[in-house]
Order: C-alpha cells, then sequence, then structure tokens
C-alpha cells in the first residue's frame, strides 16, 4: 500500500523528467497551491511566496532525475519549498528558530482548548507568534514534519524541537484564547 | 496527541486560504526550465573517458603527422631543387663554353658584314632572353625535368644557329678558293 502511494503521479513523473512540457504542467497544477500556501505560511509575503514557489518547481524539474521515489513527489516538493523557504528567511535575518529572549515563561499546568475554536482563530494566532514559534508550529502541526525532521531543516536538535514547540504551542493557546 | 493538535490536523485543509497565480508563476518556472530532451537518446561520446583518450590520441597522431609531411615536402623541395641546381650547372658549363667560343669565332669572322653579324647577334639575344626565363622557371620547381630539356634545347638551338652560319662561311671560302683555283 505504502509503496502505491509513493509512486504517485509515477506516469507524469516520468514523462517530465524526460522533460515533457505537458506533463510538467499538470504536475505543477497539482501542487502549486499546496505550496504556495506553504511558502505563505512561511514568508508572509505574496511576492516572497511566488519566487520560493518558482525556485522550487524549477529545481524540482530540473533535476527530476534525482527524484527515486524514497518518498511522495509531493513531500519531495515540499521539502524544496521548506529549504528555501528558510534560505530566505536567513538571508533577510528573519528568526527561524525561537531566540532566548523571545521566550515567554509558560505555566507548567496545561489548559484545555474550547472544542469550538475557530479555525481562522488559530491562523490569526499563529500569525501574533513570534517568528521562530511560527515556524515550528507550521512545520510540526500544519506541514506534518516529525520532530527528528524538523531538526535537519531547522538546523537544531530534535529535543530543542521537541521543547521549543511545546512553548511554541502553550504560547499559541493563551493567544487564541483571548481572541 | 492532545485535543488542539488533534483539531488542527482534522481541519489542516482550511489552513489553505492563498490561491496561486497559476499562468504568472507557469510563465516564469517555464522559462526557467532546461530544453526537453529529444525522442532519441543522446549518448555522450565526449563524456566517456575511453573517448577523451582515443581523441586526444587522434590528435596528437593528426598534429605529428601534419608536422611530418610538411618537413619532408620541405627537405623533398631542397632535394629536387638541389638536384636541378647541379644540373643547370652540368649544362651550363658543357654548353656555355662552346656557345661563347662559336659567338666569339662569328665575331671574328672577317667574312661577315656587320649587318649579317648583327642579325645573328640579336637571334642569340632572343635564346639568352629565353633561357633567362627559363632559368626563372627552374627556380619554381614546377616540372624541372621538362625546363632542363627546354634549357638544353636552348642551347642546342644557338649551337645549330652558330654551325649554319659557320658552315655558310666555310662554304663561301670554298667558293673562292674554287675561283682562286679557276682563275
Amino acid at each position: 500500500m505504502e509503496t502505491n502511494i509513493l509512486y504517485t503521479h509515477k506516469s507524469l513523473v516520468e514523462k517530465s523528467k524526460l522533460g515533457d512540457r505537458n506533463a510538467q504542467y499538470k504536475l505543477y497544477e497539482l501542487y502549486v497551491d499546496a505550496m504556495y500556501n506553504i511558502s505563505m505560511r512561511m514568508m508572509h509575503i505574496k511576492e516572497d511566496a511566488e519566487d520560493v514557489v518558482q525556485d522550487s518547481f524549477i529545481e524540482a524539474f530540473n533535476n527530476l532525475s534525482s527524484f527515486r521515489y524514497e518518498s511522495t513527489f509531493g513531500s519531495w516538493l515540499k521539502r524544496i519549498v521548506i529549504n528555501k523557504s528558510i534560505n530566505q528567511l536567513k538571508k533577510k535575518k528573519i528568526p527561524v528558530v525561537p531566540i532566548e529572549n523571545q521566550m515567554y515563561h509558560i505555566k507548567e499546568d496545561t489548559e484545555d482548548v474550547p472544542p469550538d475554536i475557530d479555525i481562522k482563530n488559530i491562523i490569526k494566532g499563529i500569525r501574533l507568534l513570534p517568528s521562530g514559534y511560527q515556524k515550528i508550529i507550521n512545520l510540526y502541526l500544519i506541514e506534518g514534519y516529525d520532530h527528528i525532521e524538523i531538526s535537519e531543516i531547522l538546523e537544531i536538535s530534535p529535543s530543542t524541537s521537541k521543547s521549543q514547540y511545546h512553548r511554541a504551542k502553550k504560547k499559541l493557546i493563551e493567544i487564541v484564547k483571548t481572541l | 496527541m492532545d485535543n488542539f493538535e488533534k483539531y488542527i490536523k482534522e481541519n489542516k485543509a482550511l489552513f489553505d486560504v492563498h490561491k496561486a497565480d497559476k499562468s504568472k508563476l507557469w510563465s516564469n518556472i517555464e522559462s526557467g526550465l532546461n530544453k526537453p530532451d529529444s525522442n532519441t537518446k543522446t549518448i555522450k561520446l565526449w563524456s566517456m573517458p575511453l573517448f577523451k583518450v582515443a581523441a586526444t590520441v587522434f590528435i596528437a597522431l593528426g598534429l605529428f603527422s601534419l608536422i611530418n609531411i610538411s618537413l619532408i615536402g620541405k627537405a623533398n623541395k631542397n632535394t629536387q631543387n638541389n638536384v636541378a641546381l647541379q644540373e643547370l650547372n652540368d649544362i651550363n658549363s658543357h654548353y656555355k663554353g662552346l656557345v661563347a667560343y662559336q659567338v666569339k669565332l662569328v665575331n671574328k669572322s672577317t667574312q661577315l658584314s656587320s649587318e649579317e653579324k648583327k642579325e645573328f647577334l640579336s637571334f642569340m639575344d632572343e635564346l639568352d632572353i629565353e633561357y633567362e626565363l627559363l632559368k626563372v622557371e627552374l627556380q619554381k620547381n614546377v616540372d624541372s625535368e621538362r625546363i632542363l630539356e627546354a634549357i638544353v634545347i636552348n642551347y642546342k638551338k644557338r649551337i645549330e644557329l652558330i654551325e649554319n652560319l659557320l658552315e655558310q662561311i666555310n662554304s663561301s671560302k670554298k667558293l673562292d678558293n674554287d675561283d682562286v683555283y679557276t682563275l
């Protein structure tokens, strides 16, 4: 079953490897919105997000021969988008990991979140978090990476990723409650 | 995983709130893509190490033979020229003295009028010009054998002319002598 998932859009990928422009466009159409949203969550600025998406698709199609179905095409492409976004943020000197003085003192007891919480408020709440917290929340909760993958992406240890995530989540809940 | 996390993961799709400008992004992407491969698979021979070695050897051999040919050609040309010049010298030493001696005889002859001498010498001058031209041709080394032949013919013509002239002189001498005896 897992193998089948890995080979999603195999024929389009194989044709794209040979430079078939139609197949490349079909793949692009299938993934562009998802990639754009990932990039927007990371970059927040439309033009920056578009640049990242463009560069990611160009890199993906030009290096498609190195794609060997070790993951799905979507997750391979997503990783390119994430890495490019992180690089762009670093160039702009925007923190991608929480820095010490940004850390909030969190109460030890966990507070329950109201069950009918509006997703829009969560999106708004994430935007109100410090940049480093935002990245870790996005990568773990929305993009679905585990702490080992996040540690690779952000070049931190998995335990740092874990502790930072918990702090970020608690802060997010605090913010969402006030909205 | 707590309820908050579960809630977000279940509603992940709701976080995708943006729409990409597909046509604008694609036109920028397309301009950055590599040109499509042709349907036939291309084997890049020049990227194979064996081909590189073979090409190097081939070029080296080519250069060597070119240099060799030009050197040998030059040497051959020189030897050919030398042989031709040697032959010319031989011809000159054989005929020049002969012609000069006979011309001297003609000049000395008292039985020829100055007009006859002038006419004869003008023929000789023409042959001289022809000889000089042949000498220039010989240096060009087009067909040295034929040119040398022509030079010999040139000399022979001079000798023939002189011989004819001398014969005429002698015959007239004979006539004069006969006259004497008749008298």
